[in-house]
């Protein structure tokens, strides 16, 4: 697809496996395809930032991973387990802490009972006490021991941090990179704030409209990206020196300056100044750049 | 699986053996009260059918009666209750609280956490149903009231029909959940659609059979008191039915609906006059074949609607 970015992330170029991929996958409802033509792929042990704007498909796109979902086209591949937890992060209130884990052992096979318990253990969590009762933090330590105690091999968070205070996020967050550290486990999180992940993952996945505008390595992305910032007269300039697997992606205008966020290198002249985008003003690009691939051209920027 | 169904229903698995148990007592101090005054009251010879029984028959009549008022909603209202609070819930109450998405991630498949849930939820309200109908049904002995058939009301009490109407009404609710996906509309529903059903299967039970077809030459009434009457018409001497009583042959007060005794000179005039009076009726030896044909369309019912509910909840997951 024309306006679908996709890094090559096969086996061979970043000699990892891949933990989660899907291919052309399109979800429908009613008449609207929520999803289309999505592609993508994520190694394994790789923590993945699933990012878009509200309404973008990010629940729709994570519950087709984790089977809530048949999709009408296309193919989910996980290697191993997937857990999830849902946005929210869904408990019986009425159940205790006790019974949550006891529910969870008995509805998966490679429940890791004991490691559950540590984990409730050390974060002061009490088995006896009803989880609607429970404080957000600690409701989102019991979703994610619900998850992680299966011993997955890819972890599919929705908005795990959302209606979180920045203490009960940092918890999250650490546990979720200690998991990466001992067991090497995939984790995708969606989120559309893309500040609370930058720290955290190391793969990027963009997601507009139901299609996928953007995936792979941050790092690399980043390194293969630059802001140009130059005169107005001389966008058309570089509109034409963009050939090949370089184009711009988005560009704006303030008074007689423009700055274009271009993918790979074009040649340039002096007038230009230019550097490596940070993960926001990349994520903003793929996110505001107009719909269609195709290069803009300089009447067509808007101010 | 068994577990987390168990942990998750049993306030409705509680309550309703609760309520079954002291049900069960009330009829039990029904029937020893009854049985004590028999044994201190009954002349001898009785209890049967000889006269010196009657007035022992109609006070053990009125205390049947009392009970009985008690709970002659019951063929309704039971079902209805389960349906409401076992049914509606079940997959009403996930969706609402967006549990669904805790309970249809794990490694169990939703298939299995449904199939797991409908059988075993099914299988104790069909339990339910039956345990009912054998309490009813050893009540009533104690009581000496035999007559099981024709009240329409204490049929669907007796036998294995509540059994059917239980299993009904829960799965009736659990459609009702899956589709609606709220726990206070499906109730409703419920509701709705089991005083329809209830209305609807009385109306029909009439058909489950031929009627027999008796004439009577002196009365209007049917000397069997436990048969079902479907209709009556009168029959003029060449033996033809008439749509209505005969007018112009004998004298008909206006108030002869009303008022029994002229209602009875009517019809003595006409029987003398040569009338018949022909009447449709299902006889009691129809039970057993009137209670398997009203469980036969309960259970087709039921498994429509537990058909509904499994495609309804594996085609739309979320």
């Amino acid at each position: 697809m024309t306006d679908q970015v996709t890094n090559q992330v096969t086996g061979q170029d970043t000699g990892q496996d891949i933990a989660l991929r899907t291919t052309g996958l399109g979800v429908r409802r009613r008449r609207t395809w929520v999803l289309r033509d999505c592609s993508l792929a994520v190694p394994a042990g790789r923590v993945a930032a699933l990012v878009g704007p509200n309404g973008a498909g990010k629940t729709t796109l994570m519950h087709t991973i984790v089977g809530l979902l048949t999709p009408r086209e296309g193919t989910v591949e996980v290697s191993g387990e997937a857990a999830f937890m849902a946005q929210d992060r869904p408990l019986y209130g009425d159940f205790t802490v006790a019974e949550t884990l006891a529910f969870a052992r008995r509805l998966n096979p490679g429940w890791d009972d004991a490691f559950a318990r540590d984990r409730l253990a050390a974060a002061g969590i009490p088995l006896d006490r009803r989880t609607a009762r429970l404080s957000g933090g600690q409701q989102a330590q019991v979703a994610l021991t619900v998850a992680l105690a299966r011993r997955p091999g890819l972890l599919v968070l929705d908005e795990p941090l959302a209606g979180l205070d920045p203490l009960a996020r940092h918890d999250v967050m650490r546990a979720l990179m200690a998991e990466v550290a001992e067991r090497g486990t995939t984790i995708l999180i969606s989120s559309h704030v893309v500040a609370e992940l930058r720290e955290t993952c190391d793969w990027l996945v963009v997601l507009r409209d139901g299609r996928v505008r953007l995936c792979g390595d941050i790092e690399e992305l980043l390194a293969g990206h630059l802001v140009l910032s130059g005169p107005a007269e001389a966008a058309d300039a570089v509109s034409g020196a963009v050939s090949g697997a370089a184009r711009v992606v988005a560009a704006s205008r303030t008074g007689r300056r423009v700055r274009l966020l271009v993918r790979g290198a074009p040649a340039l002249d002096a007038r230009w100044s230019a550097r490596n985008p940070d993960l926001e003003e990349l994520v903003m690009a793929y996110l505001r750049g107009p719909r269609a691939a195709d290069v803009p051209r300089t009447e067509a920027v808007p101010a | 699986m068994i577990w987390v169904t168990w942990r998750q229903h049993r306030a409705q698995l509680l309550v309703t053996g609760g309520l079954l148990a002291a049900l069960g007592l009330l009829l039990l101090g029904s029937a020893v009260e009854a049985r004590v005054y028999l044994a201190e009251h009954a002349p001898p010879g009785c209890p049967g059918s000889a006269p010196a029984c009657w007035d022992l028959a109609a006070a053990l009549d009125a205390r049947y009666q009392v009970i009985y008022s008690i709970f002659g909603w019951m063929p309704l209202l039971a079902p209805a209750l389960i349906g409401a609070f076992w049914g509606a819930p079940l997959l009403g109450r996930e969706y609402e609280r967006g549990t669904h998405r805790l309970a249809w991630t794990q490694q169990v498949s939703v298939a299995r956490w449904l199939g797991v849930k409908l059988a075993m939820l099914g299988a104790l309200a069909a339990a339910g149903g039956l345990l009912l109908s054998a309490m009813v049904g050893l009540w009533r002995r104690a009581l000496l009231r035999e007559d099981l058939f024709g009240n329409i009301g204490v049929f669907n009490m007796v036998g294995v029909v509540p059994a059917a109407w239980w299993l009904y009404a829960f799965l009736l609710g659990t459609a009702a959940g899956a589709l609606l996906r709220r726990t206070l509309p499906a109730m409703a529903l419920v509701v709705a659609g089991m005083a329809v059903t209830v209305f609807a299967l009385f109306s029909l039970s009439d058909h489950y059979a031929e009627p027999v077809r008796a004439v009577l030459r002196d009365t209007t009434v049917l000397s069997d008191p436990d048969a079902r009457l479907v209709r009556g018409a009168w029959l003029d001497p060449a033996g033809r039915e008439l749509a209505g009583p005969p007018t112009g042959v004998c004298p008909r007060r206006p108030d002869a609906g009303r008022s029994e005794a002229g209602q009875r000179a009517y019809e003595r005039c006409l029987f003398a006059a040569g009338y018949r009076y022909a009447v449709y009726y299902h006889p009691p030896t129809r039970f057993w074949r009137f209670q398997w044909t009203e469980a036969a369309i309960l259970g087709a019912a039921s498994l429509a609607l537990a058909g509904v509910t499994v495609h309804r909840t594996l085609r739309h997951r979320v």
